[in-house]
């Protein structure tokens, strides 16, 4: 009879909620419209640097080795889009002034006219430095070196103008260094009098490789959909608490919680069959998000979700998630005394716990402080659990942790909702 | 008085938060088998508390309650399995349908399937309410949501029913027959304790009846006692205007 007792209660639930046809399509379609937005816009955001060119002007007013080595060099890179202009008099460098200033360039570089000669100038210097007089054929000139300007867009962050003054720095190192071998290679050949052929690769010696410290063998990079679809599906989720606290409130103003209380069943018996049902729900959301993450995202020019290979720690995470926003809703249900409270309440404070939570911004990125106040958001570690799973391919014992903080927070609400009723 | 004491309120003390006068003040009744109680009085006269006391959703702020020789504050499981309560509120859900709010009460109740099924079709049938078992409760009249609202509250054939106006702001149709009913309810044996504003209504049902004002009974007898005993007074409602007076009572929740 208990369990009867309980099923007509779920199936009250349930019918309440199915027979409310607009908001069950407002519960599910407000958080799919919201993850592909926010996944949407913030896709470029997200993009590695690499993928984000930056414009650059160049002005070359060597027209020699260096110059073109140069505007190569950096356009080989990957990271800047260069446009050369090449530099006769002053009107080129004002116009590309101008540009950098107006926003259509980010960073103008200007190559003096003696760049390559000062450069050979230096290396006659240091060669014939080892040489013995009889081998001196050369005359070095006086210039011996030469100073390539830089000016940059206002708006552009200092951190910019770092990572671009070191990639500049290593283009003329390579540079100079190719003009000092070839000049050196001549030198010998003067020398054995052979004719050499001198072939200088392109590609650097030493390479580096990056990738993500995952065991997960398909090595998923985190970009916009990875962070985003699990972060506001937990933020969608929580967002349940208006509907759990106003069916809650409705119940308790319309007088059928005084009749509830007067039956001989217990306080769970009236609290459990709601979370059942909006747990459910909870979950049929985020199956619906991910499934759009899955095999939508990609036709919207975005990359699929990938949401590694352990469903069993991927269940019990989306489990403890729904049970913890369904208890949040019933906390603020049973404290809140009208709807307009419940609801200012709780899209206030789940706007608040996602915000410190890692939703909007990933804890990575925050502040020191931030990332302390972060360790008490729910959706954090929702947010944690689903990096694991998505990124990690983490197992259900590996992610424990979450579970249990959820499923903790889940009873505490619960705790909270029954004391405040009772006192 | 018909049988044996059933409810017995010794030294009831009802103070609410915040308050300085009680709502209730060391009220002593003996409610006894089989009768139909009127609890009457004015607004604000502590009727509602009354009875949410005895359905135990608030507690008191001293004295007891024993119910069939049941204390209130230690046997609440097995006081709530006898009594039946229906609120001057319509307790029921809009978007459910009348069959279906009756059959989940009645769970609750721990009604067996088929027996509750077979009750509440015939409860239905009794209150003219058949044809709109498969209905919405929310498409109902006022009338029509007392009609379920009373049958959601004696499903499990309770051995005393608490009624708080149980017939308030409802068509003189659906009145009758609710007043019918709860008499042929009382004739087979339920214990009615019934709250109402209305005198008529109450000469009419009730068997015996406590006037209390300010928390305070101040008269038990029966209706044709209490008209017996003021000559001036030519009906129950003139001798409730008599005891209470004739000032106007407003009341805040």
């Amino acid at each position: 009879m208990r369990l009867r007792k309980y099923l007509i209660s779920v199936q009250k639930e349930a019918l309440l909620l199915i027979r409310d046809i607009e908001g069950v399509v407002l519960i599910f379609l407000m958080p799919v419209i919201l993850v592909m937005v926010v996944t949407l816009l913030q896709h470029r955001t997200f993009q590695n640097l690499a993928e984000v060119k930056i414009p650059v002007v160049v002005v070359d007013y060597d027209n020699d080795s260096l110059g073109s080595a140069f505007s190569r060099g950096i356009g080989n890179a990957g990271i800047f889009e260069v446009t050369t202009v090449r530099g006769t008099d002053s009107s080129q460098l004002l116009k590309a002034r101008q540009d950098v200033a107006g926003g259509k360039y980010q960073i103008g570089i200007v190559i003096p006219e003696d760049a390559t000669r000062s450069i050979k100038n230096r290396v006659i210097v240091l060669i014939q430095q080892q040489l013995p007089e009889a081998l001196k054929t050369a005359e070095a000139g006086s210039s011996l070196q030469s100073t390539i300007s830089l000016f940059f867009d206002p708006v552009t962050k200092q951190s910019f103008k770092e990572l671009t003054r070191a990639s500049l720095e290593k283009f003329a190192a390579v540079t100079e260094n190719r003009i000092f071998i070839t000049a050196y290679s001549k030198v010998i050949d003067a020398i054995t009098g052979q004719q050499s052929v001198l072939d200088i690769p392109d590609e650097p010696g030493i390479v580096f490789r990056e990738d993500m410290v995952s065991e997960y063998t398909g090595g998923v990079m985190p970009n916009s959909v990875q962070h985003n679809v699990p972060a506001w599906t937990l933020f969608g989720m929580f967002l349940i608490c208006i509907p759990v606290a106003g069916s809650i409130i409705k119940e308790r103003s319309e007088g059928c919680l005084a009749r509830l209380k007067t039956l001989p069943i217990s306080f769970l018996n009236i609290l459990m069959p709601k979370t059942i049902v909006f747990v459910v729900i909870c979950m049929l959301q985020a199956l619906a998000i991910f499934l759009i993450g899955i095999y939508l995202m990609p036709f919207l020019g975005l990359p699929g979700l990938q949401i590694g290979g352990n469903y069993a720690a991927l269940f019990f995470i989306t489990f403890a998630s729904a049970l913890a926003a369904s208890g949040f809703g019933i906390a603020i249900g049973s404290i809140a005394s009208t709807h307009v409270q419940a609801s200012t309440f709780g899209s206030v404070s789940t706007v608040i716990l996602a915000a410190i939570g890692g939703v909007w911004v990933p804890v990575m990125i925050m502040p020191e402080i931030m990332r302390s106040i972060s360790a008490f958001s729910p959706l954090n570690w929702g947010v944690t659990g689903y990096y694991s799973v998505f990124l990690r391919n983490a197992s259900t014992l590996e992610v424990m942790p979450e579970i249990l903080k959820l499923t903790a927070f889940f009873v505490f609400c619960i705790m909270a909702g029954v004391w405040f009723r009772k006192s | 008085m018909k049988g044996d004491t059933l409810i017995d309120i010794r030294n009831l003390v009802k103070v609410y938060q915040g308050r300085n006068t009680p709502a209730v003040d060391d009220l002593s009744l003996q409610i006894c088998d089989g009768e139909i109680y009127g609890i009457l009085g004015p607004n604000g006269a502590g009727k509602t508390t009354i009875i949410s006391i005895l359905c135990n959703l608030i507690h008191p702020t001293s004295g007891s309650v024993s119910i069939d020789g049941l204390s209130l504050a230690s046997d609440k499981r097995k006081i709530k399995q006898l009594t039946g309560v229906v609120f001057q509120d319509i307790a029921l859900y809009d978007r459910l349908t009348a069959f279906e709010n009756l059959r989940y009460f009645g769970t609750l109740y721990g009604i067996h399937r088929h027996e509750l099924e077979e009750r509440i079709n015939k409860l239905l049938i009794r209150l003219g309410l058949e044809k709109f078992s498969d209905e919405k409760v929310g498409t109902f009249s006022g009338g029509m949501k007392r009609r379920i609202n009373l049958l959601a509250g004696l499903l499990h054939n309770p051995r005393l029913l608490f009624l708080d106006e149980p017939a308030v702001g409802i068509d003189v149709q659906s009145r009758n027959v609710i007043i019918e009913f709860l008499q042929e309810l009382n004739a087979s044996g339920t214990t009615i304790v019934y709250t109402s504003h209305m005198m008529e209504e109450a000469q009419k049902l009730c068997t015996r009846v406590a006037v209390i004002d300010y928390g305070k009974v101040i008269a038990v007898a029966t209706p044709d006692e209490l008209i017996n005993n003021n000559p001036d007074c030519r009906s129950l409602e003139d001798v409730f205007l008599k005891l209470t007076g004739r000032s106007l009572r407003d009341d805040f929740q």
